[in-house]
């Protein structure tokens, strides 16, 4: 199965280098990456896809699988399906956290390469304790209250993001771009930037898979199975944090891809996190992929913001998830 | 009975310290201290809302404890990493949540976790004992299905296979019947009885004190912010005892099939509260027959008085239970003149005595008589036959006087207040 997806993310990978403004040969495009291996001669199509394709291709795959990957974590966490990093207002404090970033630490290279997203991580976590305090009510965190105080949290927050972006006319268009979750024009190091913060961020969910389903049973007894609750809570947390503050200040806010592809691979595979986790983050890196394909394409030359095709996908599949669980009840 | 020693202790014993137990700033059980040893089983019982959950449910940090200590073979669960107590105490809470549909199996073998290393998958060794607990949960036929669509009781037994599935020294059990069928819930219970005897300190919560008193060794009640050391069921749950913590006129006696403690509740004690209301009723009764009007009557607030009853007699019981005056006599006791003469004191001082649809033998016939020579207005229940008289016809005889006499008869017990009117301004 883990193969399988493994085969179609590759597959994916090469389709989307392959399709663009200048078409390029699968095989065209698998010699590149032989070339950039072996050290051979480079071709024009060689620096098309090495300098602009593959990288744009590698961090949609890295930032699913980093979204994806949050998403299996608050899921479990909170023990709620809807659970998301877009959702629960994280994305939104850690695009707040990479603007503030942004503007305070003005336009030197290495500034913004380490500042933004250590200021999207600082946003990420301030905003997950702001909203699990405002859902809880005596130690209960109660699943709709979460919800809510994240969607009106993401809401203030966005709105901040958009007050400073007025106050600094200069940077509005290109941020406000990158709000919108979009990926053109990113290089390797956006790539090498995220993979670390992802690679960190994913030690503690892979070591820690088991507790994972147990906190499905409900913290009290996660505790009594013998999980150290609130210690795994805080690492869960963190590495989730990480990975969206990785994700959004190379990407800005892109929806629903941590709310969509844990359920689905759970409908399908179970809800075991040995499995669940990576086929939710290989999951995840194949639709974003073909999300970022389908945004340069179908208008092109236009491109459209890959938040806003997730955002146009994901949404009724929010709706549909919240009814049939109604409807369940 | 004796307080618990700490140095007295055998290794493996749960033990309660003077621990005061609640949530936050709020105390619900103060200076808890007894002692369980392995291949005991102590029921908790006392009602709702008491801290009988919280007792358990302190040990694995659901609750907190404020002072004190709970500890095992001396080392304090409390303060224990969650890993190291979950291989030393399996819980079955009273409720589990099942929002994700694991399979019974996954669930049940999620017991295992303390007990595998960081990175090591379930082993053969790890599944031979989930094998094993859901065999003896007889759960097994459920191994593929997804828990969110079991029944609650499937369940529970689920929650305890997945907490034997800990290999726990220390079982601890939250209404762990709950939910269960007759048949379930006998089996579940003789399973924890036999771990018990196979050396497991089990702490088991029940709201049937039936129960508790057939499978639990001792019983501690938990009640008042308090609770008692544990005693034998028999010395722990008298009538007196489930008046006063729960507030219930019960019959406690020994079940002549079970040889345990049965608890039979009569009536709220809340409910004969305004009792002194209505004029006195003097009974005839016995082997029963008196039990439901006897109730009845101390519901409406009349004061009773019952003849002579034998101790053992279910109406005995009864008649203590709602208060109701009477005549004891040991088992299989005679009446004497004495006796006879306070009986037709007691009947005497009644609006009216009524005559239950009870069987007559000499043991009870001079209650009839007594009734009789009282000369207050009677009301007879039923016939009079063969199958009810076995004094010889002396029974009979009496009956036909009564009737000679005024006595107002009736065909069933529902029919006595239709009629207590007549008797002297009783309003039924």
């Amino acid at each position: 199965m883990l193969a399988g997806l493994a085969a179609a993310l590759v597959l994916a990978i090469i389709a989307g280098v392959a399709f663009g403004a200048v078409p390029i040969s699968p095989g065209e495009v698998v010699g590149a990456i032989a070339h950039a291996l072996g050290g051979g001669e480079r071709t024009l199509s060689d620096a098309v896809v090495l300098d602009l394709r593959l990288p744009r291709v590698l961090l949609a795959a890295l930032v699913g699988a980093a979204l994806a990957l949050a998403g299996v974590l608050y899921q479990a966490l909170f023990r709620n399906p809807l659970a998301d990093p877009y959702i629960l207002g994280v994305s939104s404090g850690a695009g707040l956290g990479a603007t503030v970033a942004m503007m305070a630490l003005g336009t030197s290279y290495m500034m913004r390469a380490i500042g933004v997203p250590l200021g999207a991580f600082a946003g990420a976590g301030l905003t997950m304790l702001l909203v699990v305090r405002l859902a809880s009510r005596r130690g209960r965190l109660d699943p709709t209250s979460l919800l809510l105080a994240g969607m009106a949290v993401s809401y203030i927050l966005s709105a901040l993001t958009s007050f400073l972006l007025v106050l600094d006319r200069e940077q509005m268009s290109g941020v406000v771009f990158w709000m919108m979750g979009g990926l053109q024009n990113r290089s390797w190091e956006h790539v090498a930037s995220l993979g670390v913060m992802f690679a960190i961020g994913s030690i503690a969910p892979a070591l820690y898979h088991r507790e994972l389903d147990l906190m499905l049973l409900g913290d009290e007894r996660a505790g009594q199975l013998g999980v150290s609750v609130e210690r795994f809570k805080t690492l869960a947390l963190a590495s989730a944090s990480l990975v969206v503050a990785g994700a959004v200040s190379v990407s800005g806010l892109i929806g629903f891809i941590g709310l969509m592809t844990p359920h689905m691979v759970r409908l399908a595979l179970g809800p075991r996190h040995r499995l669940l986790l990576p086929a939710s983050v290989l999951a995840g890196a194949i639709v974003l992929v073909v999300a970022d394909l389908f945004a340069r394409v179908v208008l092109a030359p236009v491109e459209i913001p890959v938040g806003i095709v997730t955002a146009l996908a994901g949404g009724p599949f929010f709706l549909w998830i919240l009814l049939r669980k109604e409807r369940t009840r | 009975m004796s307080a618990s020693v700490p140095s007295s202790v055998p290794a493996g014993t749960l033990e309660y310290v003077g621990a005061s137990i609640g949530y936050g700033a709020r105390t619900i059980v103060r200076d808890a201290s007894f002692a369980v040893a392995p291949g005991e089983f102590v029921g908790l019982v006392g009602p709702n809302g008491a801290g009988k959950s919280t007792l358990l449910r302190a040990i694995t940090g659901g609750a907190t404890v404020s002072a004190g200590d709970i500890t095992f073979g001396g080392a304090s669960l409390v303060r224990m990493p969650e890993r190291e107590r979950a291989r030393i105490v399996g819980v079955v809470p009273q409720t589990q949540l099942a929002t994700f549909s694991f399979t019974a199996r996954a669930y049940v073998e999620m017991g295992r976790h303390a007990h595998l290393g960081r990175l090591a998958a379930p082993g053969p060794a790890d599944a031979a004992i989930v094998d094993e607990v859901m065999e003896r949960t007889d759960t097994a036929r459920l191994a593929a299905e997804p828990v969110d669509e079991l029944s609650g009781g499937d369940l529970q037994r689920l929650t305890l296979a997945q907490a034997l599935a800990q290999q726990p020294q220390v079982l601890l059990l939250d209404e762990p019947t709950s939910h269960l069928d007759l048949n379930h819930a006998l089996q579940v219970l003789e399973l924890v009885r036999a771990l018990a005897d196979g050396g497991l300190a089990v702490v088991g919560v029940f709201h049937d004190l039936g129960l508790a008193a057939r499978y639990a060794d001792r019983i501690s009640i938990v009640a008042g912010g308090g609770v008692t050391l544990p005693a034998p069921p028999a010395s722990a749950l008298d009538a007196q005892v489930v008046s006063d913590v729960f507030g219930v006129r019960a019959v406690v006696r020994t079940d002549p099939v079970t040889g345990s403690v049965a608890v039979t509740p009569i009536v709220r004690g809340a409910d004969l509260a305004p009792a002194v209301s209505g004029p006195r009723i003097g009974l005839v009764c016995g082997s029963g027959a008196g039990a439901g009007l006897m109730r009845r009557l101390a519901l409406a607030g009349h004061p009773l008085y019952a003849g002579v009853l034998n101790r053992g007699d279910i109406d005995h019981a009864v008649a203590a239970a709602v208060g109701a005056g009477m005549a004891e006599l040991p088992a299989f006791g005679e009446v004497d003149e004495t006796v006879a003469a306070e009986v037709r004191a007691g009947y005497a001082e009644c609006a009216c005595v009524v005559v239950c649809e009870t069987p007559f033998g000499g043991a009870n016939l001079p209650n009839l008589q007594a009734a009789l020579d009282s000369g207050r207005p009677l009301v007879l229940v039923g016939e009079m036959d063969g199958e009810r008289d076995f004094a010889h016809g002396r029974a009979r005889v009496l009956w036909d006087r009564a009737l000679e006499r005024g006595a107002v008869r009736v065909d069933t017990e529902a029919d006595v207040s239709g009629v207590l009117g007549r008797c002297g301004g009783v309003e039924a």
